[in-house]
């Protein structure tokens, strides 16, 4: 009993030793419940890694929206709207900043997908940080006195495919082609929403839309403090009656609405793994082989405890768990995050196939690792004890007769 | 050291149906005394060592082991009882078939967790005594009947028990082996070993290091 570390008097190896070679005693049965383990862990793992990475996104997109939209309704129907309108609402109190956006959906047959066509004046406020950095960043006037203009990275993809690698010929409003300089891409990390979308002056815009000078396409209003949202949307509906009015709470309900469809979807993918996964427990729970029960009898007919065998058993079943939900999380993780989660991101982000070439950003998160280890692990330790238990727990003479 | 005091062992085999194996047993079997139990089959020889071994209970009676009452033992005790005090041949060995000798003669240590050298140390030993140390490290599903018994004499010996148990033990050897066994049987009675053996091979009727032959019948002893 000397030279005995603290470990080992805790842990028994021997036992520990014996789980392992019951395991590989039963090769053929350990490694089919070992791939289908993996297998489900790493369903589970990649539903909720992709989840986490949707919400973040969706989280950060919400975070960067207006607080108040003024669109201006003609016969039920958007309208441009008068740039005038911008220092009559500026003038209300509590208004820290309005700016009249400039900017359109653009249908590219080719590609069968909607670009975003934004329109940014170097000299102006811009209403969002990441439309600021665009524009420090790059020259939207270059010397040759073409128009240029910086895309997203997915509709630098789509018009690549379609053979438009330095420029893009817009068709105006009229008929004529506009021909506009590829001037830059957003950086990789940029986000869901901005990867369809154009940064371009506002006068080319405004050529391509045929929107004239006075005109906007919407107001976006920022104001001092976000708790008069709702009284400051009142005040501008009382101002502009035949305008809609929209707050950034408004549009929280409608992403919020886009989400939850998607993580019901999920949830019903969710619920068959588990069916599954309880389909094997049941299979396990439901008894032990001959073999097996014979093999507790001898062991307690040798001098083993109920709890020796016990935790013999829970041994093989967390080595074998655990090593499976290790897998599993792995496999997850290069599914999701390197290779992006071919054929399920899919049923993600299904509403535009522009939509479908953004990165799902890493967002390492323990409680989803702890949640998937609580929903496996656990749950398959149980099954294997509770019928050996039972075994282990009759007079072993019944047992090995 | 074992005593059965007025045991009965009734099997209940379904709700109906119940098997009384033993009735109103009363023995006695002293330190360093070898017992040979015989009768014809179903007699109830198996049931006697089983209720010795406590890997059963008795329907009423009181059997006891050094005074101790380990028909009353819970579960836990037994098996410790066991692992201290018997070494059990049983008649199918109960081996286990997809494990090398070695490890199964070890298998009754390793809830012990000892330190890896006596462990190495005490099989080696048992092995060489029962001659099996050249098969150590094969399956015991690849060995010869002869092999797998002294497999398993060697596993019952091994945590040096005071009480020998043999079911049957020449069940499944032919006469060289059986005869083979009888002289391991003299070398334990010699160390001393509490020794019950069930059997109905003639061949251990009338040794000479034997102390005592009971008959076993209709779940009865015939003195
Ligand atoms: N677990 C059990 N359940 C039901 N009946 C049993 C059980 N164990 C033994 N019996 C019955 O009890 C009786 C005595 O059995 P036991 O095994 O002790 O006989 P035995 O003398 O060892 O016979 P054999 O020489 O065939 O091994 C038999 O009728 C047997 O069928
Ligand atoms: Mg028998």
């Amino acid at each position: 009993m000397k030279n005995k570390t603290w470990l080992q008097s805790v842990l028994n190896i021997y036992l520990i030793e014996y789980a392992l070679s019951a395991i590989l005693r039963q090769k053929y049965k350990n490694f089919f419940i070992l791939s289908i383990f993996t297998f489900l862990t790493f369903l589970l793992a990649s539903v909720f890694f992709i989840t986490n990475s949707i919400k973040y996104e969706l989280e950060s997109t919400l975070e960067a929206l207006p607080q108040i939209i003024v669109q201006k309704i003609k016969a039920g129907r958007q309208d441009d709207m008068d740039v005038s309108a911008v220092d009559e609402i500026l003038s209300i109190a509590g208004v820290s900043d309005a700016v009249a956006r400039v900017w359109g959906y653009y249908y590219f047959q080719n590609a069968g997908v909607n670009f975003t066509l934004v329109g940014v004046d170097e000299y102006e406020n811009q209403y969002k940080n990441s439309l600021e950095k665009i524009v420090q960043k790059f020259d939207f006037n270059n010397e040759e006195n073409i128009p240029s203009m910086i895309v997203g990275q997915g509709v630098k993809e789509n018009m690549s495919r379609n053979y438009y690698k330095q420029y893009f010929n817009f068709i105006k409003s009229e008929g004529t082609l506009k021909k506009v300089n590829i001037a830059g891409v957003f950086d990789a990390d940029t986000q869901l929403e901005s990867n369809d979308m154009i940064v371009m002056s506002k006068d080319e815009v405004r050529e391509i839309f045929d929107i004239q000078q006075t005109k906007a396409t919407d107001i976006v209003v920022k104001v001092v403090n976000p708790e008069e949202i709702n009284t400051i949307a009142s005040k501008i509906r009382l101002m502009y009656p035949e305008c809609r009015v929209i707050t950034n709470q408004d549009l929280q309900v409608s992403y919020q609405n886009i989400f939850d469809y998607k993580s019901g979807i999920f949830l019903a993918l969710f619920i068959v793994c588990l069916f599954t996964f309880f389909m094997i427990v049941y299979d396990k729970a439901s008894g032990l082989s001959s073999e097996e029960k014979r093999e507790i009898g001898i062991l307690k007919a040798i001098g083993w405890r109920v709890d020796d065998v016990l935790k013999e058993k829970f041994y093989e079943s967390f080595i074998l768990s655990f090593f499976a939900y290790v897998l599993g999380i792995g496999f997850a993780f290069a599914f999701v995050y390197i290779f992006q989660a071919p054929l399920l991101r899919n049923v993600f982000i299904g509403y535009s196939e522009l939509k479908t070439s953004f990165e799902l950003p890493f967002v390492f998160d323990t409680q989803t690792l702890f949640l998937v280890f609580f929903l496996s692990v656990p749950i398959y330790v149980a099954a294997t004890i509770l019928p050996s238990w039972k075994v282990a727990t009759l007079e072993a003479d019944e047992v090995i007769r | 050291m074992i005593e059965l005091i007025d045991v009965t062992k009734i099997y209940e085999v379904n709700k109906k149906e119940s098997v009384r194996a033993l009735s109103h047993i009363n023995l006695k079997i002293k330190e360093g005394e070898l017992v040979i139990l015989k009768g014809s089959s179903g007699s109830g020889k198996s049931t006697i060592l089983s209720l010795i071994a406590a890997l059963s209970k008795p329907t009423s009676g009181e059997v006891l082991v050094d005074t101790k009452k380990i028909s009353k033992l819970p579960d836990n005790f037994s098996s410790e009882y066991r692992r201290d005090n018997i070494g059990f041949v049983f008649q199918k060995y109960n081996l286990i078939p997809n494990l090398s000798v070695k490890e199964n003669i070890l298998l009754p240590l390793v809830p012990l967790n000892l330190d890896a050298q006596s462990m190495h140390q005490m099989s080696e030993s048992v092995m060489q005594r029962f001659h099996i140390e050249h098969k150590q490290d094969v399956l015991v599903r690849n060995l010869s009947g002869g092999e797998q018994q002294r497999a398993a004499i060697a596993r019952a010996n091994i945590n040096n028990p005071k009480i020998i148990l043999a079911d049957e033990p020449t069940a499944n050897l032919d006469e060289k082996l059986s005869l083979h066994f009888i002289e391991m049987l003299r070398e334990l009675k010699a160390s001393n070993k509490t020794i019950v053996i069930a059997t109905h091979d003639p061949l251990f009727f009338g040794l000479d290091f034997v102390d005592r032959e009971i008959q076993v019948h209709n779940g009865s002893l015939v003195l």
